[in-house]
């Protein structure tokens, strides 16, 4: 079983973060992502920033497993501030060598969007540290229904959610499994430059493929002997209750948003 | 070629809640020309076992000797050539267009010549019986033909031990019949094979040794016989009958092998 910690990963312990509707959270996620936008001042950044910094603290997520789901993205931060700073060029000259200028607002802007990428990421690792993969597509595919009057099929792409989430692992060992009786061919996974890597892929790859298209037929077939037939009339094992506490939280998030636009 | 294990422990994700000790020192050896039979259930260690065959897998302790010397010594590429690993449900790694292609693959990773090549996959591809095949896509053929195939793949390389996991899991009655003969077939040329089974009726009519493999520690090893006869819980339907009637007082000896039970029963009937 794999440790090994990555963006997007749920974080299973026991906290009020965690304890929260799916929708209230998905929500309150949604808002706070669009809402960051808006925010156009390094005081309200601050403030968005001590919010999900206390939110943290009340996930019961160790801080440092919390920096390390964000590691993945951490070279886009770095990315964008560098840019930034490079070739921004308003305000005081604060550096220059050659055709090398650094201004005074490069740095400012840069440090700017950068945190506020950050703040982006953390919310949308915190949203799926706390919530389980499978209450993450019941809470989408509860918020998405109202869609289906539209003719959204928001019971399958909930479903479609649900079944990939569970099948990773499966694959990841199915992937394991090929790449070993392969090395017992011969093929040597580590040589070459990039163009020969991806040719000591394909007895992988292709492998590993047709087997995830035999598994969605047997899946398929498993599910209709079942008696399953689209989300039409169907009822839930776990009921999502939107309680007083899911309210508040959403409404928190709402006036830490505004007061960090109005800032 | 001598393949001997000495000792080998495994551990499975060391260091984490999850630790487990799948073999807890293990030795065992195989000789040229000799069928070693590996039986053991689900969770013994088998398949983590065969893995230290070709050091897919490193142990924790212990050691792996190809002809007396050291695997760890040997390049990988050639430790892999000379001992063929072939996994349970190995048609589940077949990738290339055709079947000639599929078996081709090691060979050419050996950096074989052609003519070389073509040669060793006419050779393999025959040995399992799947020369008629050799044109056909891999994944429009049978699981009985797609396992034959995937055999071949491994025999390509001309391995001087040959493992095989559970090959006959999921084959019809004649594909079992077919692989045996398979065994003998390499045997009798020199080949060492290892087979790894939980049927024992099929472990008893090809294998020379037996070992009994349980909780990741070897429980008896040995001649059929000995081991059957000494551990009835694991023992073939033809080892049960005949000590259920040595136990009621006849003595028709320790046979393991259909031919030779009959042919005590019979000794039997006329006496």
């Amino acid at each position: 079983m794999s440790v090994a910690r990555s963006f997007g990963q749920f974080y299973p312990v026991a906290s009020p973060l965690h304890a929260l509707d799916p929708r209230a959270k998905i929500l309150s996620t949604a808002v706070l992502l669009l809402g960051l936008f808006f925010v156009d001042s390094a005081a309200g950044l601050g403030l968005v920033a001590v919010a999900v910094v206390a939110l943290v603290a009340v996930s019961r997520v160790p801080p440092l497993t919390f920096l390390r789901l964000l590691r993945p993205v951490a070279f886009i931060v770095a990315l964008t501030v560098f840019f930034q700073v490079l070739f921004s060029r308003e305000g005081e000259t604060l550096f220059a060598w050659g055709i090398l200028e650094i201004h005074e607002g490069g740095v400012r802007l840069g440090l700017f969007l950068g945190g506020r990428i950050l703040l982006l990421v953390s919310a949308a690792a915190l949203l799926t540290a706390t919530t389980a993969p499978l209450a993450l597509a019941d809470g989408l595919e509860d918020l998405l229904s109202p869609l289906k009057k539209l003719r959204f099929p928001a019971h399958e792409v909930a479903m479609m959610m649900t079944i990939a989430l569970r099948f990773i692992p499966t694959l990841y060992e199915e992937s394991q499994k090929i790449t070993k009786a392969q090395a017992a061919r011969g093929a040597d996974f580590a040589e070459g430059g990039p163009l020969s890597r991806i040719r000591t892929t394909i007895p992988i790859l292709i492998p590993l493929t047709v087997g995830a298209f035999r598994r969605a037929d047997e899946l398929a077939e498993a599910m209709e002997s079942r008696g399953y037939r689209g989300g039409e009339g169907r009822t839930r094992y776990r009921e999502l209750r939107f309680r007083q506490r899911d309210a508040i939280a959403l409404a928190a998030t709402a006036l830490v948003l505004a007061g960090a636009i109005l800032l | 070629m001598r393949l001997e294990l000495r000792h080998i422990r495994h551990v499975y994700s060391p260091g984490t809640p999850f630790q487990v000790e799948a073999l807890r020192g293990v030795s065992l050896s195989v000789g040229p020309g000799e069928v070693l039979g590996i039986i053991g259930g689900t969770g013994s260690g088998k398949s983590t076992l065969v893995q230290h065959m070709n050091l897919l897998l490193e142990p924790a302790g212990g050691k792996v000797l190809v002809d007396a010397v050291d695997a760890t010594t040997l390049k990988k590429s050639e430790l892999r050539r000379r001992v063929g690993l072939v996994f349970q449900f190995p048609e589940a790694a077949l990738f290339a267009p055709t079947v000639w292609e599929d078996v081709a693959f090691a060979p050419r990773r050996l950096g074989l010549e052609e003519a070389e090549i073509g040669d060793r996959v006419r050779e393999s591809l025959a040995l399992v019986g799947a020369d008629h095949l050799k044109d056909r896509s891999p994944f429009a053929l049978s699981g009985g033909e797609q396992r034959r195939v995937a055999i071949a793949g491994v025999l390509a390389m001309g391995p001087e031990v040959l493992v095989l996991d559970e090959p006959t899991s999921g084959l019809d009655p004649a594909s079992r019949q077919d692989l045996l003969r398979l065994i003998r077939t390499l045997r009798d040329t020199g080949t060492s094979v290892v087979l790894v089974s939980h049927d024992t009726d099929e472990i008893a009519e090809v294998a020379d040794r037996i070992c009994i493999l349980e909780k990741g520690e070897v429980r008896a090893i040995g001649s059929p016989s000995e081991v059957f006869y000494a551990n009835p819980d694991f023992a073939p339907a033809t080892v049960s009958t005949v000590a259920a009637l040595n136990e009621t007082g006849w003595d028709i000896g320790h046979p393991v092998r259909f031919r030779e039970t009959l042919r005590a029963l019979a000794g039997l009937m006329e006496g």
